[in-house]
């Protein structure tokens, strides 16, 4: 479908979103339940079996056919880590052993050399994500080896064009290491911290300081990244408003462009290495928010604009950028200056988003290694999206970018009358319009400054299968809590 | 207001059916017909033999080369690709017919389909008996003149590509003609949906894909056209028709 007016009336709208938003802890609280974060739409626990390989090279093979192919996303994943962060939900595999990282980059590169094929060979990259797990677990060899790999087997955009990053482990990332990584092509990253206060690390178990951390940062700057995203989590174990408060003066001195605030997720049923977190360290639900509150604070003091859901800009990054002039764009790799790509996804669960379908790669690590031994594509599961699907998931991409839904501009994208197609889902709306995180006029539905961080309850208003048949009890599929 | 307003071509644009009395809105020889006088009921009585037939899915074949020639075929809905193969084992894509276009006009000399027609999506045909429709023709002057201009389009189309044209002029000639055709049967001339893919625009206009892609990527900078995906948007008819001018002679 042709985007209408890609732009609309977004310049109105920034004027709204170029503050970071206000806090109201009753709101936040009365609103605190699961749901999910609409990386995508549907989200992955809707993907089957019943789409696998052959289904992955059908669809590749139509998205070669539109007039002008997508440009492409790479995405590989390195599961490993040195050692267990006890507050992480990703897949990952803790190992000190190395020489796992040779034996799967060699997976790795087979992997590449099976799919690349699928897509042609004018199709530029314009966006590449190494993520983990600990993508650093490789030596810069061995990196370097990967990303020699996806040039040779891919077509790279000019480097003015192109966006390419890497989220890094601190604690195992040397400035020699970043000069490197420059020097493969990469030119941003994604530094984790979570929280400088020492109680809180020994408490998740990863000890990093502040001079490693800033060595990295310093780093990146010497070699022109164009832009450093710090991560940090609250509502972790044995976190105080005094220590968070020094962390976030940390952070702010080192003035990254990018911030992401994740709130803690304590699903310990779900995700094992929670069960080293005593549920009586956990902050309770009012220092949660507090800790929340005084890191939009401190953030606001600072200058930092809000993009969206745990996400933050400085005014002159492209995100901030973007989401003035209307371009935002938000897909697996979090909000993005890019526009739809065709995401190719290689490693031990990685997900890929080609043409109007999603699948994903084995979870575990023998499912995905016998797959590519045998020379497969290690496709495992996934989905075409029906008609419906697309509708949703741009009505809630644009809710996720512009904190607007633009009934109009939808209508005429997807040839249907909004209020008719969407009634049961309107009458979801009215308990979100009394507290004031939406208002609706006859042709929009926004999210108001007190809704903004509450994006994600306003999306599933509209998720078709959230509000289905429950699923089988044995087969619950848990989300994290909203805030 | 809204893209998808009115018949516009989301998908595969679909002609109103006829029936016993009124003829599809798409109908090839509705025209010719009517201007001599003879309805739809009319024309029943001379037992000509119109079959609706179809659907074909996308990649089946409608005929094959070689394959006895007997009847011609309106398109009704979707779209249908001619195409030969080289004695190299290529494929030549010789032309794409719209809805209210007539395929197998070139068996008609030697009674054999000279090429092959397969669906690019969900194709629905009327079918006449050639014979039949001869012996009608000449009885209605106008429908004679009607099939004579018909295979002489079909000779035009053929050659409207033969030249030493750039790539842009290919092009930008391509977009025009597909517009004009589809407005032709009350489709819109600005908003449609490609049917054929990259390999097949790109075969027909004896290009090479990327150079496709290129060439549009570069129309679009140009505010010439919007294309995302499949569907796509003159947004500047004039300046399109500057362009192919020199391959319309027109």
């Amino acid at each position: 479908m042709i985007p209408v007016n890609v732009a609309w009336r977004a310049r109105r709208y920034a004027a709204a979103m170029n503050t970071v938003p206000p806090f109201d802890a009753e709101l936040l609280r009365r609103y605190d339940r699961p749901g999910p974060r609409y990386t995508s739409y549907p989200t992955a626990p809707r993907f089957t079996d019943g789409f696998g390989e052959a289904q992955l090279r059908e669809m590749a093979r139509q998205s070669n056919q539109d007039p002008i192919p997508r440009a492409l996303s790479l995405y590989a994943h390195v599961p490993f880590c040195f050692s267990p962060c006890f507050y992480c939900g990703c897949n990952r595999v803790i190992t000190r052993d190395k020489t796992r990282g040779d034996a799967y980059l060699a997976r790795l590169v087979r992997e590449i050399a099976l799919v690349a094929p699928l897509f042609d060979r004018d199709r530029e990259v314009v966006q590449l994500h190494l993520g983990g797990g600990t993508p650093n677990f490789l030596a810069a060899g061995q990196l370097a080896e990967l990303m020699e790999t996806f040039a040779q087997h891919f077509h790279f955009a000019p480097a003015q064009r192109r966006d390419f990053s890497i989220e890094l482990d601190p604690r195992s990332v040397s400035p020699a290491d970043v000069d490197a990584l420059a020097a493969m092509g990469f030119n941003r990253a994604s530094l984790g911290v979570q929280d400088f206060d020492p109680v809180v690390q020994v408490a998740v178990n990863r000890v990093q300081t502040v001079e490693e951390t800033l060595a990295v940062i310093e780093a990146c700057r010497r070699n022109d990244f164009r832009s450093i995203n710090v991560d940090l989590i609250y509502g972790l174990p044995a976190q105080t408003l005094a220590g968070f408060g020094r962390t976030l003066d940390t952070v702010m001195a080192a003035r990254p462009d990018r911030l992401a605030i994740y709130g803690y997720a304590h699903l310990p049923q779900m995700f094992k290495a929670q069960r080293q977190i005593p549920d009586a360290s956990l902050p309770s639900p009012e220092d949660k928010l507090a800790l929340l509150q005084l890191a939009i604070e401190r953030l606001t003091a600072a200058g930092y604009r809000y993009i969206g859901m745990d996400h933050f800009a400085l005014p002159g990054d492209e995100l901030s950028l973007a989401q003035e002039n209307g371009t935002l764009h938000r897909n697996f790799m979090g909000y993005t200056t890019h526009a739809d790509t065709d995401l190719v996804g290689v490693g031990v669960s990685a997900i890929s988003h080609v043409g109007d379908s999603f699948s994903q790669n084995p979870r575990d690590l023998p499912a995905w290694e016998a797959a590519i031994d045998a020379g497969r594509l290690p496709t495992w599961r996934g989905m075409v999206l029906e008609d419906d699907d697309v509708l949703r998931a741009d009505l809630i991409q644009q809710l996720m970018c512009h904190g607007a839904i633009d009934k109009t501009a939808l209508e005429a994208r997807h040839e249907v009358d909004f209020d008719a197609y969407f009634a049961t889902e309107l009458a979801r709306l009215p308990p979100l319009l009394a507290d004031g995180l939406v208002e609706s006029t006859p042709t929009t539905i926004r999210a108001t400054s007190r809704g903004r961080l509450l994006l994600r309850i306003i999306a599933a208003c509209f998720d078709r299968y959230l509000h289905a048949a429950p699923h089988a009890p044995e087969t619950p599929i848990r989300h994290a809590r909203a805030i | 207001m809204s893209f998808g307003a009115g018949k516009t071509l989301r998908t595969s644009p679909i002609a109103d059916d006829g029936d016993a009395l009124r003829f599809c809105s798409t109908c090839a020889f509705s025209e010719s017909c009517l201007s001599q006088g003879f309805d739809k009921a009319a024309l029943a009585d001379l037992h000509v033999l119109v079959d609706h037939v179809g659907p074909f899915h996308e990649g089946e074949h409608v005929f094959r080369e070689g394959e006895e020639f007997t009847a011609i075929a309106a398109v009704r809905a979707g779209t249908v690709k001619t195409y030969v193969v080289d004695p190299a084992g290529n494929e030549q894509v010789l032309g794409f017919f719209l809805p209210g276009e007539v395929i197998g006009l070139n068996a008609i000399h030697q009674s054999r389909f000279p090429c092959n027609a397969v669906a690019l999506d969900t194709v629905m045909l009327c079918r006449f008996s050639f014979p039949q429709m001869a012996l009608l023709a000449t009885r209605l002057p106008g429908l004679q003149a009607h099939l004579f201009r018909l295979l002489s389009q079909d000779i035009g189309k053929a050659a409207l590509l033969a030249g030493d044209y750039s790539a842009d002029q290919r092009m930008a000639a391509f977009l025009v003609t597909l517009a004009r055709r589809y407005s032709q049967r009350g489709f819109s001339a600005t908003r449609f949906h490609l049917t054929m893919s990259r390999t097949d625009i790109a075969n027909y206009l004896r290009l090479a894909p990327e150079t496709v892609s290129r060439v549009l990527r570069r129309f679009q900078d140009e505010n010439l056209v919007l294309v995302e995906r499949r569907e796509l948007e003159v947004r500047d008819p004039a300046r399109l028709h500057e362009l192919a001018r020199v391959v319309l002679r027109d």
